[in-house]
């Protein structure tokens, strides 16, 4: 029993990260009817920058956090022109093509620049954790748990309290209409791109010290965010999360009752179990009924 | 006064001239038709005035001011209110939150104001004001042109282009879209009309213009249009009839 609650600690932990990844991704389907391939990237990417600015420039560790989600906004800005807005007419599968382009952009300008070694971070916290009963909590785990649950929140909040939120869902549901109220359609969809990059940038610096800050972490995580979507319910935001967690606990699992070199084998045979058996996913969504 | 005038509008899609030199005006505290056999160019009309149609030519000006080639953002902001064809209500949003979103081209409306003013509109719309904190995507049709009228009235405009307000609807529905049509003008608001009911369009408006294939076949008072064998050999598809 307590292996299985150790497990489960370390499966919602991971799984927390893959469900930001995961809304960042959901919230730019809806908004700007955007696949993007390059998720993962934001995360390798505010990884790196919290290398830097710790590991190699010494700036303190909460700073270096802060200093890099900005960074990581004005990132998802510059991603937004550079890879969406040229091609904002022309239908979903140039755009995706375009994210797929600028993913292999980014991990390439990474391994020229930093080199392809392994790098490891240090955790938020000095303790690594503590014991209770026969349950280790690891104290990083707990911060992305505690973090992922906040920022979850916020974006509730955001969405359904106030009246950018309402713009946002407005112009993710008709952008024509949106515009024809007033609302600024392409503010909104900058946001969104700005809010994605640096909550993937968070939960990629959240990860580091779990994962190791390398260039491949980036497809690992834009895969595993990606069928949380799927498990959860394409461009669903409680599916988001819930498919995330579930993705997290299950491969977590799966590697320690089954096999541990299986771990990544046992998410992607879950994704293929939902697209067998319900391919709707979690939250099917109502609106697609009725489009 | 002039609110809108147009002057030789062209619009394009693609290769096919939808508009070919379209003239057009609204007076102020009017409410103009515009009828037609489908793909007249009556939607496509509204939606060159509300900045949708990107290829376009000529002149649209409201009071005064050129407004063809603005974003529709900006058009809106101008006190042009676009209730298109569809109804387009958001879907995913309540019905009070849809009218709420329509208020977006005033700037500097407090949230408090705002929720007061949805009240007042909900007001006049009785049969929504039960249905306030329902889903769009779960409204009956007419419910959804309440919805999209109600929305478009909470930009206040100068000008309301309503497109196709009883496509669809019930024969009852029909009559109560128009009341309100009629108590849109009651309060003094200019209104530019785009229906395929033209009967009841007629009845509620001071004049009319038909379209064909683009171009203006005739423009008139109701009356005059009514009786016009032109008009009627227009609504029964145009000359193959």
């Amino acid at each position: 029993m307590s292996n299985f609650l150790q497990l489960l600690f370390n499966g919602l932990g991971i799984g927390a990260i893959y469900a930001l990844v995961s809304l960042g991704f959901v919230l730019l389907i809806r908004a700007a009817s955007v696949v993007n391939f390059g998720q993962g990237e934001f995360s390798m990417l505010g990884a790196y920058l919290l290398v830097v600015l710790f590991n190699i420039l010494h700036v303190p560790y909460l700073l270096s956090m802060l200093i890099s989600i900005v960074v990581m906004a004005g990132f998802g800005l510059v991603f937004a022109f550079t890879t969406y807005w040229p091609l904002r007419f022309r239908g979903g599968l140039p755009v995706i093509i375009s994210t797929i382009g600028a993913s292999i952009f980014l991990e390439n300008l990474v391994l020229v620049l930093y080199g392809p070694s392994v790098v490891p971070v240090d955790g938020l916290f000095e303790d690594d954790g503590f014991q209770i009963g026969e349950v280790f909590l690891s104290t990083q785990y707990l911060a992305i748990i505690v973090i992922a649950t906040l920022l979850v929140l916020l974006q509730y909040l955001i969405f359904e309290k106030t009246l950018l939120g309402k713009k946002m869902q407005a112009t993710s549901q008709d952008k024509e209409m949106a515009s024809l109220l007033g609302i600024p359609v392409v503010v909104m969809i900058l946001i969104t791109f700005a809010y994605s990059s640096a909550m993937g940038g968070l939960a990629g610096m959240l990860v580091a010290p779990i994962l190791f800050v390398s260039v491949n972490m980036a497809g690992i995580i834009a895969l595993k965010a990606f069928a949380a979507n799927i498990i959860g319910g394409y461009g669903s935001i409680p599916g988001a999360i819930l498919g995330g967690l579930a993705l997290g606990v299950v491969e977590t699992m799966g590697a320690s009752y089954i096999s541990v070199p299986y771990k990544d084998a046992f998410a992607f045979a879950m994704l293929l179990l939902f697209l067998m058996v319900r391919p709707q996913g979690l939250f099917g969504e109502k609106i697609s009924e009725k489009a | 006064m002039k609110l809108l005038e147009i002057t030789g509008l062209v619009a394009r899609y693609g290769a096919a001239d939808v508009l070919k030199g379209l003239d057009l005006s609204v007076d102020e505290g009017e409410i103009v038709t515009l009828l037609g056999a489908n793909g007249a160019g009556k939607s496509t009309t509204l939606r060159a005035i509300s900045g949708l149609v990107a290829n376009v030519q000529g002149s649209v000006k409201l009071a005064g001011q050129d407004i063809l080639g603005l974003k529709p953002e900006a058009i809106v902001r101008l006190g042009i209110s676009h209730v298109p064809e569809g109804r387009r209500v958001f879907p995913g949003l309540t019905v009070r939150e849809n009218i709420m979103l329509g208020a977006s081209n005033r700037k500097g409306v407090g949230r408090r104001a705002l929720e007061s003013e949805v009240d007042d509109m909900l007001g006049h719309f009785p049969d929504l004001r039960r249905l306030e904190h329902a889903l769009g995507w779960t409204l009956s049709g007419g419910q959804l042109q309440m919805v999209a009228v109600a929305r478009g009235l909470m930009a206040k405009p100068r000008l309301l282009l309503l497109d196709e307000p009883s496509l669809g609807l019930a024969p009852l529905i029909v009559q109560q879209v128009f009341r309100i049509i009629a108590d849109i003008r009651a309060r003094g608001a200019t209104v530019l009309l785009v229906e395929q009911n033209a009967h009841m369009a007629l009845s509620v408006a001071d004049r009319g213009y038909v379209l064909e294939t683009g171009r203006l076949l005739v423009q008139g008072k109701p009356d005059e249009l009514w009786n016009d064998p032109q008009v009627r050999a227009a609504y029964l598809g145009g000359h193959a009839a």
